[in-house]
């Protein structure tokens, strides 16, 4: 509450003043998205006419007015650009070394694809990989970085090609406060990957069984699965696995968590972008406010998950 | 009708293979569990004469129990236990050590010291690697005795004379590991 009153008095002193800029240039993106709609409109109108009436005028009009959207929108998505990056190195910037000035963010850097696929956490190969918005830092003794991503594999039949989406939303690694050796899967009950069948058998991709454990309301939630038994009760302690319930209250069903290489993975997908301005809608109080609770989310993780309890080997 | 019969009899067999296999597994599963047990429980005991020789010099007052400590350690690694003695033996070592955990705060020298700070920190891991194994036993004898005990496969561990195994219970006041938190 402390830290949402504090938001409150840093957007009003220092973040609404550096908002102005960025409003009225995103007035001026709007208004080149308004007009390239309008003329787009209204050179459908003219080749409807011309249609009709076969007059070759309504023709030219057509033409001069598909010239005209295609140069508003090209000057539409240059302008937008440049406010998105301008908006995301200055305002997003700022928010980012509020919150904690040794945190580092870089607009345009992502987790790599490497680091994704070493969770192991989706199955499906990936043929897309994109992402933004890149924060690292340390929260106390807990060393952690996060970005947006979104990855698609292709289906191609014939000449069309159509993506499906694995992963869209926030994904995130931090360091844990144990040492493993082996891999440990914790899947939110929903998870689309497991199917009938993979519920069902007690086996799962690469050599991994399925670990029963005794907190019966994280059994309702969760399905875990591990190529070492002892090691995964030895990270699912009973503690951690009421946490990882109360986790899952504040984010939501659908995220899911890998232990791997001494490390946590979390990936909680998001439909919306997640430091992405609003082009046609001010940015207001409310809308910076998310920004600044999406890294909060991110702490959350590390402090409910107690990440920073080390009092094992592993410093 | 012959073909039919034979066909039968192979369904039928493979599901007795299938039942026989399942039931060795689960039964292996317990001893893989308890052997899993018994290497973190020699990993705790190889911690206990690193401990005594790192505290002895600082926590006189403790002396009793060191000794107690290394003794208990001795009976333990020598064998010739009934299980029940290794048990309570066990218990003891866990009661030892939280007496020593608890009054190191005595000892601001002990406090300070890199070499108990690192011991400590051995100890709580092997301490909840020893609650991990021992859940996974429980968790395999659960897993045993319900095959044992669900029709069909009860009928198959009737005959194969599988007997209930035992859970590993501990106390309430041992349930708790002896863990400090260097944070404070």
């Amino acid at each position: 509450m402390a830290a949402a009153k504090n938001f409150g008095e840093f957007y009003q002193t220092e973040l609404a003043q550096q908002l102005l800029p960025f409003e009225n240039l995103r007035k001026k993106v709007a208004r080149s998205g308004f007009i390239g709609f309008g003329l787009a409109f209204l050179a459908i109108v003219f080749f409807a006419i011309a249609q009709t009436s076969g007059s070759p005028v309504f023709f030219v009009f057509f033409f001069i007015f598909l010239l005209a959207t295609i140069i508003f929108i090209v000057i539409y998505y240059n302008r937008k650009k440049d406010y998105v990056a301008g908006f995301k190195e200055n305002v997003v910037h700022s928010i980012i070394k509020f919150i904690d000035p040794n945190l580092h963010y870089d607009p345009y850097g992502h987790i790599s694809k490497n680091d994704y696929e070493r969770s192991g956490l989706f199955l499906n190969h990936v043929d897309r990989f994109n992402g933004d918005d890149r924060v690292e830092g340390w929260r106390d003794k807990t060393v952690f970085c996060f970005s947006e991503l979104h990855t698609e594999y292709k289906v191609s039949a014939g000449k069309s090609t159509t993506w499906h989406t694995i992963f869209k939303g926030l994904f995130f690694i931090g360091d844990f406060n144990k040492h493993f050796h082996g891999r440990t899967y914790v899947y939110s009950e929903s998870n689309p990957q497991l199917g009938f069948f993979t519920k069902m058998f007690s086996s799962f991709a690469g050599n991994l069984e399925k670990v029963n454990l005794e907190s019966v309301e994280f059994e309702k939630r969760f399905i875990v699965y591990s190529n070492d038994q002892v090691e995964a009760r030895y990270i699912l302690t009973p503690s951690f696995m009421d946490r990882l319930v109360k986790l899952q209250d504040l984010m939501g069903d659908e995220a899911s968590y890998s232990f791997v290489d001494t490390n946590i993975y979390v990936a909680v997908p998001i439909q919306d972008a997640l430091f992405e301005p609003s082009v046609f809608s001010p940015n207001n109080y409310d809308k910076l406010g998310d920004y600044y609770n999406t890294v909060h989310i991110i702490f959350d993780i590390i402090d409910e998950l107690n990440l920073n309890l080390r009092i094992w080997t592993k410093e | 009708m012959i073909g039919t019969l034979i066909v039968i009899v192979i369904i039928l067999l493979i599901v007795l293979v299938w039942m026989f296999n399942s039931l060795i597994q689960k039964k292996n599963a317990i001893d893989n569990a308890f052997f899993s047990m018994d290497v973190m429980l020699k990993k705790r005991y190889d911690l206990i004469p690193q401990l005594v020789d790192t505290v002895k010099g600082y926590m006189q007052h403790e002396r009793e129990t060191l000794i107690q400590l290394t003794e208990m350690r001795q009976r333990l690694i020598s064998g010739n236990l009934s299980p029940n003695e290794r048990v309570e033996i066990d218990n003891k070592i866990n009661d030892a050590l939280q007496a020593v955990f608890i009054n190191f705060e005595n000892y601001p020298q002990l406090k300070a010291s890199e070499n108990f700070l690192h011991l400590q920190r051995s100890i709580n891991e092997t301490e909840e690697q020893l609650a991990s194994s021992r859940r996974f036993y429980n968790a395999a004898v659960n897993e045993y005795h319900n095959a044992i005990e669900m029709f069909p496969t009860s009928l198959m561990a009737l005959w194969m004379g599988l007997k209930h195994k035992t859970f590993f219970s501990i106390a309430d006041e041992h349930k708790q590991t002896p863990v400090i938190n260097f944070n404070n």
